[in-house]
């Protein structure tokens, strides 16, 4: 296997990461490709101790402190000597990014009476990541505010200087040009809704007890995201079913649930490590019961997280980087392209997202203190409407963002499933309908 | 906390509305609700940001890196070939069809403003292929011709002149009429055969049309057959032109005569007679109808 040496230490011209590499040519209206972690606490959030956090979670994790820009062959990143900016809140989450307005930073700390929120652009990093420099910030932050001295469980460690795989790029470390490329899928079905949409994204959030809705993943022997994905799978067959009355015209339904791979490979990096694993079922071949979908989101999940089937698909997605005539094309012809066949080569292979970053652990100083916590994705023109999972204390949260201004059909869906279940859900949105 | 009593969830506390489904929370009196800490710190914006997607994006950008990439080509392969001083319309042919294509990718996707941007384009263009030798002259007949066609094709399918189809007539007429001013003016470097020819041709139109409106507006409903219609438009027509005729006849031999418009002014006459006895034949069998004596 051929090994990269990796730049370690932020300085000039740091390259994307891999799958970083597309967000910014795609970056456009409908299209953010911005996600948001927030943690909601007990106590009143202070603008100038929250300035004091951000400090020094640039100060332990320098690689963070950079901009973004736009170079002759490809994007790249440098050192952003500007201060960061702290915002206050606004009325959506995970909406388009004003570089311009945030310093040229890729991440932006936003706060509100309660809250503490990271919006961060995936060039930067993914989910875990994004948690990880959260956690940071609030334990900085407590620390300030006099509140209590804790570190997370699992978290980056304030006073340890930085390892050298947290700003490595993984995926060029388990590249190999010898195995064989994965295959691309066909196109999926897509929901396009009802009435209108503009780019304000609506939330709509779902609370559930963990104990409830592990009992009933147990019961059918999944696990709790599988059990959440095989219930967006079949509300989106129940509103297939009605959109297309003829069976055999049934497109496949498939949903795109990002694996953490940091596991798997055991590298703690703090950059996107992440693939997409793609499950789903095919309706033309008739009627999906929940309890047939849960089986084939297990099975299908677990041969998604083989190591050799994410070695070939790193296979895939390193080796169309380094193909000669992408590599050297100019960035001018490179963006319009990737814009134009992003959809061809992501987008159109699946009919949702749903992303979990699962059980949020706390340390016991925290724990009476945490009011909530939340995970936002930007959701897309093609997949109006895109889902994110998680957990705190004994609760999980699904927040549901969409596009669509009216239609909250496959919400309603998703959520009367559950109740059906027998699991309580409890609802609250930003919505006009309950203002 | 109240329940949803179509969807079987629990509604965050103060809610007035089921978010999935809609249907109202209603409570008892003396037990509302007040409304919890907001999801989030603002109310959600009457309206979103706006701006241009990723497809149309792409395609824009695609055209401005084609555009850039043969602007080089052709302007280094005509100047390395020695004809670097002819390259002026090549290069301004290129940029203006990427204008045409960014515009039509960029903006609003209505008939009115794609029509109105493209006619713009083509006048700025008409008038660019004419001073590539830094003389402007065909193009002062060419481009205002553009601006003609757009107030019959485009502007009448505007708001503003649906709203006010009078004021559109008589912007189109006007605009008409200062066209055939401009091409006197330019062909001629003054109005020589506007005020005798075209002035009066105009006003003759314009009484033909006005006495067969007020003809046809006295008309009982108001119900005008289409046959009517047709056949007023074919005196109006015949009698325009004879009226041409005759003004130009003055204007050239300075004898005011009918040289070659003599049939068309017959035929008119013949169809006007038709006309009018149609219409006495119709008013003298109304009279004589039952219908007609009890009314």
């Amino acid at each position: 296997m051929k090994i990269r040496v990796q730049n370690y230490a932020p300085e000039g011209f740091i390259a994307l990461d891999n799958s970083a590499l597309i967000y910014p040519p795609t970056e456009a209206v409908y299209n953010a490709n911005t996600f948001r972690v927030s943690l909601d606490l007990s106590f009143t959030i202070k603008k100038e101790i929250l300035e004091q956090a951000v400090h020094d979670m640039l100060e332990r994790c320098s690689y963070a402190k950079v901009s973004l820009h736009a170079g002759f062959f490809w994007y790249f990143l440098s050192p952003n000597p500007k201060q960061p900016i702290v915002h206050p809140e606004g009325s959506y989450p995970s909406g388009r990014f004003s570089f311009k307005e945030n310093n040229g930073y890729l991440f932006k700390v936003l706060y509100s009476e309660h809250r503490i929120a990271l919006e961060c652009f995936h060039a930067l990093t993914d989910g875990s990541g994004a948690i990880a420099y959260l956690k940071l910030l609030v334990e900085r932050y407590c620390h300030h505010a006099d509140i209590a001295d804790f570190q997370f469980p699992g978290g980056l460690i304030f006073k340890a200087r930085p390892s050298i795989q947290e700003f490595s790029d993984p995926f060029q470390h388990l590249y190999d040009k010898t195995l064989p490329s994965y295959p691309k899928i066909s196109k999926a079905y897509h929901r396009k809704g009802n009435g209108s949409i503009d780019d304000r994204v609506k939330v709509i959030s779902a609370s559930i007890s963990t104990k409830q809705i592990k009992a009933r993943a147990k019961a059918r022997g999944i696990t709790i995201g599988e059990y959440l994905s095989s219930t967006y799978l079949y509300a989106l067959q129940q509103l297939q079913q009605q959109e297309v009355p003829v069976r055999r015209r049934r497109k496949p339904i498939r949903l795109s649930v990002p694996m953490n791979l940091r596991k798997i490979f055991g590298y703690e990096t703090m950059r996107n490590f992440t693939l997409f694993a793609v499950i789903g079922i095919e309706p033309a071949l008739g009627y999906y019961t929940f309890d047939e979908i849960a089986k084939e989101v297990h099975m299908q999940m677990a041969m998604s997280q083989d190591r050799k089937r994410l070695l070939s698909q790193i296979r895939r997605n390193v080796g169309g980087e380094r193909t000669p005539l992408i590599r050297f094309a100019p960035n001018m012809l490179k963006n319009p392209l990737f814009k134009l066949l992003s959809d061809y080569l992501g987008d159109d292979q699946y009919s949702g997202v749903i992303s979990n970053l699962g059980q949020l652990e706390l340390p016991p100083a925290l724990e009476g203190v945490i009011r909530r916590a939340d995970f936002h994705l930007s959701p897309g023109l093609l997949n109006r409407v895109a889902l994110a999972v998680i957990g705190y204390l004994d609760t999980i949260v699904v927040n549901f963002t969409s596009f669509l201004n009216t239609d909250t059909e496959l919400e309603r869906l998703f959520c009367t499933f559950m109740v059906e279940d027998g699991i309580e859900v409890t609802l609250s949105t930003n919505r006009e309908t309950d203002r | 906390m109240a329940y949803c009593i179509r969807c079987g969830v629990k509604l965050e506390e103060g809610s007035k509305a089921c978010p999935l489904c809609k249907t109202p929370v209603h409570l008892p009196e003396g037990m509302e609700e007040q409304k919890q800490q907001p999801l989030f710190a603002q109310n959600l914006p009457s309206k979103g940001m706006g701006g241009v997607n990723k497809t149309r994006k792409g395609v824009i950008e695609l055209i401005v890196s084609l555009l850039v990439i043969s602007e080089l080509t052709v302007f280094l392969s005509m100047w390395l070939s020695g004809n670097g001083s002819q390259s002026f319309i090549p290069l301004f042919s290129i940029a203006m069809a990427s204008l045409s294509l960014i515009l039509a990718f960029s903006v609003k996707p209505a008939y009115t403003v794609q029509a109105s941007i493209q006619c713009l384009l083509v006048a700025v263009y008409l008038f660019g292929l004419d001073a590539a030798d830094l003389k402007i002259s065909w193009s002062l007949i060419a481009s205002p011709a553009v601006g003609v066609g757009w107030l019959y094709f485009v502007y009448p399918f505007s708001r503003r002149a649906a709203q006010k189809p009078k004021t559109a007539a008589g912007v189109c007429l006007a605009g008409s009429l200062a066209y055939l001013a401009l091409i006197n003016l330019v062909l001629e470097h003054s109005l020589t055969w506007f005020i005798p020819v075209t002035l009066p041709v105009i006003a003759t139109l314009l009484v033909l049309l006005g006495l067969f409106g007020l003809w046809f507006s006295k008309r009982k409903n108001k119900r005008v057959p289409l046959a009517d219609v047709v056949l007023a438009t074919l005196v109006v027509l015949f009698g325009t032109i004879t009226s041409l005729d005759f003004f130009l006849s003055g204007y050239q031999l300075g004898v005011f005569t009918l040289r070659w418009s003599r049939g068309l002014l017959g035929a008119s006459f013949v169809i006007l007679v038709f006309l009018v006895s149609v219409s006495v034949s119709r008013r003298v069998r109304r009279y004589f109808t039952s219908h007609n004596r009890h009314t």
